[in-house]
């Protein structure tokens, strides 16, 4: 019976191996279960690294009602099972609040497990209306702001502030988020009186070539005013480039997906080009605490923030913490009550509200940050003049 | 020979595969932990699934690359079956009304789950299991890439590629455990029935098997359905396991990541099958806990993260190198008897005495 005792063997390690949780009465727990592998990595890493400052700025400043926060982690490997796992992980080592993937669909499984305990969840910058009540449940939060806000946003800045009244819509239907930036752009544009459509047209992410598309935008009778591109990494920076390199030379509006100074370089001297963004990574935020926090990002990671969706991770625990120091308990239901009260609460990315049917950003201030001969600098700050219903949101 | 003496002494492999993995139940609930509750969920599904693959490849010899697709209906079937109508009407307004209105237990919908891929497994196999060879291999690999592209643009119906939520998630592990039991009995009930044995003399022997009789496509149709049903089971308690479905879960990384459990496994051999999904689960779960860190003394060790990927794929090259044929070839588990080990030659796989 050899295989048994091989198997019998490596029982007996694995049983070893697990120890058990010990829950903490004078700590609070932040539990992370977040992609520290695979290619959601390269998004959680920087937004959890901006929610470790603000933890650590707590601690230092004495805690979170008189407790230190601890963290806790666990990788979800950018897989969906390993996902609920990590979940479950972070909850049975205590956490009183669980982070989840940047995306919707990876950190559902998370949010989901962390539903069923009766936890708060936060996903890290996720934009579908789905991460939270609606895709999740009444415990769950999304720190970023609605990718239908970005459309909407970039649609009547453009109008306001650039007359535009021709407008074009190019849509990469790849992925929700993309298809969000349009939906917002769709529910502005009736708002905008003679405002209108001239043309729409769709591509995937990986196609190789948009030709065809271009040449219809080359055919319409005269050039758009603007081009709403709802588009995002990395698909986006060819799109860009052969639309530029047609000698289009129409304001091109997009997402907050494009931002970052990394990939300028591959469409040498691109003008014309407006990124909505929730505070600027290019040291000049019209407030100066974005800018101190950007240097604190630095000396901690030893680097500058790549894009502006390292925020949201500050913005979370920033919010959590103040509602937690409101309900003056970390139960989830009285820290949710807490959440869904703030209106307009005040955060150095511009203010942020929460109700009862929307846990997530269906207006807010967004800085302008046009790109003109490749270097980006922010020229505005718009925010949209209604919020977005979430009828219009859930379609 | 007749066909209870079959039984009799072949029974033994299910009953001692299902011990083990009842024993690992048992280890997981002293244990307590949820992650590893949810880690064993994860092993008894992949049980389900590789058992399945194992029910038309082991038997038939033909690699099918497409088995994924079956899991990818199952789990689509338990979603619409379960999800509450209320979330049904906002998520997927394409629903025929009567599947919308519908809200089922999560076991009834398993198992019409399971008949719903069965019976399109009949209805693909009816056309492709005519093919032998790697000429099936790639047509059951275009079954999966069609499957796939239908469930990732039929967004009224399926989603489209965004999650589709609201499943009830179960974390309970003895549906669980039940469902990897039934599969094995299912399989082995398969591979000592008639179909079974024809199935393997054709794999075995295809111009004497023909000879003697057997319709080849047939009984290769008996498997792929029987099979395409318990992937079907698999997919459906996946679902249930985490709560969430996407086309892209049942696509390339669940077709590669079972299959190259149950050819480590061996591909020919029950016990392959099961052994090779709990030995490997069992390694990548050391592997994880290394990654977090072991605490030594004072120290903590840990291994670089994405390390057990590595790790993985070098000790699955040297146990092919060593033992091409898998762990257990075509051993299987049964009890000892005088003068033999564990492990037996299987006498009983149809190999006249």
């Amino acid at each position: 019976m050899k295989l048994h005792g091989k198997l019998a063997a490596v029982l007996a390690i694995s049983t070893c191996l697990t120890t058990p949780a010990l829950a903490d009465g004078d700590t609070i727990t932040v539990g992370f279960a977040t992609a520290e592998s695979g290619f959601m990595q390269a998004y959680d890493k920087p937004a959890q690294d901006a929610a470790m400052i603000r933890i650590d700025e707590i601690n230092a400043a004495g805690g979170l009602l008189g407790k230190q926060i601890k963290v806790v982690t666990a990788d979800t490997k950018t897989d969906r099972a390993e996902g609920a796992k990590a979940g479950l992980s972070v909850i049975d080592q205590g956490a009183d609040l669980v982070v989840v993937s940047c995306d919707y669909d990876f950190g559902a499984p998370a949010a989901l497990a962390a539903e069923a305990a009766g936890k708060v969840s936060f996903f890290l910058c996720a934009e579908s209306i789905k991460a939270g009540i609606q895709g999740v449940g009444p415990h769950s939060f999304s720190a970023s702001v609605l990718a239908a806000v970005q459309g909407a946003t970039m649609a009547q800045w453009a109008y306001e502030k650039k007359g535009a009244r021709d407008f074009y819509r190019l849509l990469d239907n790849w992925t929700e988020y993309n298809k969000g930036i349009c939906d917002g752009f769709d529910w502005m544009l009736p708002k905008l009186p003679d405002a209108k459509l001239v043309g729409e047209d769709t591509f995937k992410n990986d196609d190789a070539s948009i030709a065809a598309q271009i040449t219809r935008i080359k055919s319409l009778p005269k050039e758009p005013d603007a081009i709403m591109l709802c588009t995002m990494m990395p698909g986006a920076v060819s799109a860009i480039k052969q639309i530029r390199a047609a000698g289009i030379t129409a304001p091109i509006l997009n997402g907050s997906g494009v931002d970052g100074s990394y990939w300028l370089s591959a469409v040498p001297d691109l003008s014309n080009f407006f990124v909505p963004v929730q505070g600027s990574i290019y040291g000049d935020d019209p407030n100066a605490d974005v800018t101190k926090f950007n240097a604190t990002y630095k000396t901690k990671t030893g680097g500058d923030p790549s894009s502006q969706y390292v925020y949201p991770g500050y913005v979370m625990i920033d919010l959590w913490a103040k509602a937690v120091e409101r309900a003056k308990s970390t139960d989830a239901d009285a820290v949710v009550a807490e959440l869904e009260k703030m209106k307009d609460e005040p955060t150095i990315f511009g203010t942020r509200t929460f109700t009862p049917e929307l846990h997530h950003q269906n207006q807010a201030r967004y800085l302008i940050v046009d790109v003109e001969k490749g270097q980006p600098k922010v020229v505005d700050q718009w925010t949209i003049s209604e919020p977005i219903p979430v009828s219009a949101l859930m379609k | 020979m007749t066909r209870t003496s079959i039984l009799r002494r072949t029974v033994a492999t299910p009953v001692l595969l299902s011990l083990i993995l009842v024993a690992l139940a048992l280890v997981t609930y002293l244990i307590g932990s949820r992650p590893f509750n949810q880690t064993m969920i994860d092993l008894f599904i992949r049980v389900i699934m590789v058992v399945g693959l194992y029910i038309f490849i082991g038997n038939s010899g033909v690699i099918s690359f497409g088995h994924t697709a079956f899991a990818c209906l199952g789990g689509y079937m338990a979603a619409w079956l379960t999800i509450p109508p209320m979330m049904k009407g906002t998520l997927l307004p394409g629903l025929p009304s009567w599947l919308a209105a519908i809200h089922l237990p999560f076991w009834v919908a398993a198992m019409i789950a399971a008949v719903w891929a069965g019976l399109w497994a009949l209805i693909f196999g009816r056309i492709l299991m005519r093919l032998s060879g790697i000429a099936a291999s790639i047509a059951t690999f275009a079954l999966l890439a069609m499957i796939n592209t239908i469930y990732s643009n039929w967004s009224s119906v399926t989603g489209g590629t965004s999650s589709v939520v609201g499943i009830p998630i179960v974390r309970a592990l003895w549906p669980y455990l039940i469902a990897a039991v039934v599969a094995i009995f299912v399989a082995w009930a398969h591979a000592i029935s008639r179909a079974g044995l024809a199935l393997r003399a054709a794999r075995d022997e295809p111009t004497a098997a023909m000879a003697s009789g057997i319709d080849i496509p047939r009984e290769r149709l008996v498997a792929f359905a029987l099979s395409g049903a318990v992937m079907g089971l698999g997919g459906a308690l996946y679902a249930h396991s985490i709560g969430v479905v996407t086309p892209d879960t049942f696509y390339l990384g669940l077709t590669f990541t079972t299959l190259s459990m149950l050819v480590v496994g061996g591909m020919s051999s029950l016990t392959g099958a099961v052994l090779g999904v709990v030995l490997l689960s069992l390694l990548i779960q050391v592997l994880r806990w290394l990654e977090a860190g072991v605490p030594i003394g004072t120290s903590s060790f840990a291994l670089p993260n994405g390390l057990q990927e590595i790790v993985l794929g070098i000790i699955m090259i040297l146990i092919l190198m060593r033992r091409p044929a898998g762990l257990f070839g075509r051993s299987e588990l049964t009890l000892p008897r005088p003068g033999q080990g564990g492990t037996t030659p299987r006498t009983t796989a149809g190999t006249p005495p």
